[in-house]
């Protein structure tokens, strides 16, 4: 696929039809909460668009986040991204290595100056001048550095490039700090999660291309479409938690049957995600629906927040949000966490108190 | 998960939310009769249970129209028993539901040919007819007459 030719033109000639192209927009509609009626706007707009170079860097991180785009798509609706993108470097993603890999990166850069996406996964240590990841001789610091230069835009896949995420956590031995940390004057836009959903990946690259604007953000710079509600917002297990119905212990009758996971360190109330809605593994199931309390991995700090089994009412470890344990048992309590979240939200500028 | 791919949360509950989709679908269509309006109400995003998605189906029936299309995966768009009220299924990868959406509407637009991909089909077929052998017609006519 040349990357002069229009979408559009490239997609006809791999025999995928406007009517593909539409249904891709209403799924990407779908996914960002957008009115039903702009796909077809977002679908003109795509034929139109060129492929978007995208330059991937990944720093201190388990390789998860690109696992989490890649192992989810089989070769159908979802996997038309890919047609969308020109990846133009990745390290575990592309053929050649060395020199020849570094070269394509600079090429990319010189190319597509001021029109790139740099897509990062992991933190980057700073402690000891950064010796404590290189690649190609030189620092994560570096590398991040040269190459937004001159992007368009840079994202933040996963809870390590957007908070810092477990390097991060206490201690933190080598230093790390998220991407924001770093880059200024230029957009971060951060897709956090551990790993992040494929589909906020995708869809938040795929809106740039269509819009050729960002997305809307929140106050942690995460796209509202995706971080806009809150786990506990769109959990089908809610109606329980509003009766007080909450399960004992894991795998209990009442878990079974869809009781609230709250007493069992439910970390849901306080997320901002869309695990509930989109779910994992081409829509299977969710860490809730399979009987596991939200970990809140979307969150910053999430590792040091007290443990993942203490419920929300015993307090996260993070200060002002510690809710009185005299309050434990029955509705009040979920709610006062609940309610407490929004607030502290609200006076960060964050969503505005229901 | 239901014979037609739908990942629900298995609860049998019905919360309510399928009579709040119907009072907005109601809502829609008398905009599209009254202005003719098109709208559409997403299901994908919404909260709904097994329970839910039953009582919603349901209570919208089946009308006069049912469309299976193969579209970069399968999708399946039948008319409702309510002229107008489109239930739009697309499938993904594994054949789970991607999108899925209530359209109000004279047509989906999912099923109007697109311009683009009718001139690409028009010099298709012209080219079709350029290059097929005249072998058809030898042996239409080994047929007529006695
Ligand atoms: S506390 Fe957790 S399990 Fe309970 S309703 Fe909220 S998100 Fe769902």
């Amino acid at each position: 696929m040349s990357d002069r030719e229009t979408l559009g033109a490239a997609l006809a000639r791999c025999g995928i039809s406007r009517r593909a192209l539409l249904k891709y927009s209403s799924y990407l509609a779908t996914l960002m909460a957008l009115p039903p009626a702009a796909s077809s706007a977002m679908a003109e707009a795509l034929a139109k668009a060129r492929r978007q170079s995208v330059i991937w860097l990944s720093f201190q991180e388990c390789t998860g986040c690109t696992e989490s785009l890649t192992r989810s798509f089989s070769p159908t609706l979802e996997d038309l991204i890919f047609n969308l993108i020109s990846l133009d470097y990745h390290h575990t993603l592309m053929a050649v290595s060395g020199a020849a890999a570094e070269a394509a990166r600079l090429e990319a850069m010189k190319e597509n100056a001021g029109k790139y996406l740099v897509v990062v996964d992991g933190s980057v240590p700073l402690g000891d001048d950064g010796a404590y990841s290189t690649i190609a001789g030189i620092t994560n610091r570096q590398m991040l550095t040269e190459t937004v230069e001159h992007a368009l835009a840079v994202i933040s896949v996963g809870t390590c490039a957007a908070f810092g995420g477990l390097p991060h956590a206490d201690p933190n031995p080598t230093g790390a700090v998220p991407v924001s940390a770093i880059v200024t004057g230029k957009p971060v836009i951060n897709i956090s999660g551990c790993p992040p959903l494929p589909e906020a990946m995708a869809g938040t690259v795929s809106y740039i291309l269509s819009f050729g604007k960002l997305p809307e953000l929140d106050h942690l710079h995460r796209p509202k479409a995706f971080f806009g509600d809150s786990i506990h917002d769109r959990c089908y297990r809610r109606p329980f938690y509003e009766r007080g119905m909450f399960a004992k212990s894991f795998d209990d009758d009442g878990a079974r049957n869809g009781w609230c996971l709250y007493e069992l360190g439910c970390k849901g109330p306080v997320t901002y995600n869309s695990c509930a809605t989109l779910k994992w593994n081409g829509g299977t199931s969710f860490p809730i629906q399979s009987g596991h309390g939200c970990l809140g991995c979307s969150e910053p700090g999430f590792w040091d927040k007290g443990g993942f089994y203490r419920p929300l009412a015993a307090g996260t470890g993070s200060p002002g949000v510690a809710v009185g344990a005299a309050a434990i048992g029955g509705v009040a309590v979920g709610a006062a966490s609940a309610a407490l979240h929004r607030r502290r939200l609200h006076d960060q500028g964050g969503e505005k108190p229901k | 998960m239901s014979a037609d791919g739908v990942a629900g949360c298995g609860l049998r509950l019905r919360t309510g939310l399928a009579k709040a989709v119907l009072s907005e679908v109601a809502r829609l269509l008398e905009r599209l009769s009254d202005a003719g309006e098109t709208g559409a109400v997403d299901l994908h995003s919404l909260p709904m249970t097994d329970g839910d998605r039953a009582e919603l189906e349901e209570r919208l029936g089946r009308g006069e129209i049912e469309a299976t299309l193969s579209v970069a995966g399968v999708s399946r768009v039948w008319e409702t028993r309510y002229a107008g009220v489109w239930w739009v299924r697309h499938f993904g990868s594994d054949e789970r539901i991607a999108a899925e959406e209530i359209a109000i509407t004279h047509v989906p637009q999912i099923l109007v040919a697109h311009p683009a991909d009718i001139r690409a089909a028009a010099s298709a077929l012209r080219d079709d007819l350029a290059t097929q052998p005249p072998q058809g017609a030898s042996e239409e006519s080994r047929h007529v007459g006695p």
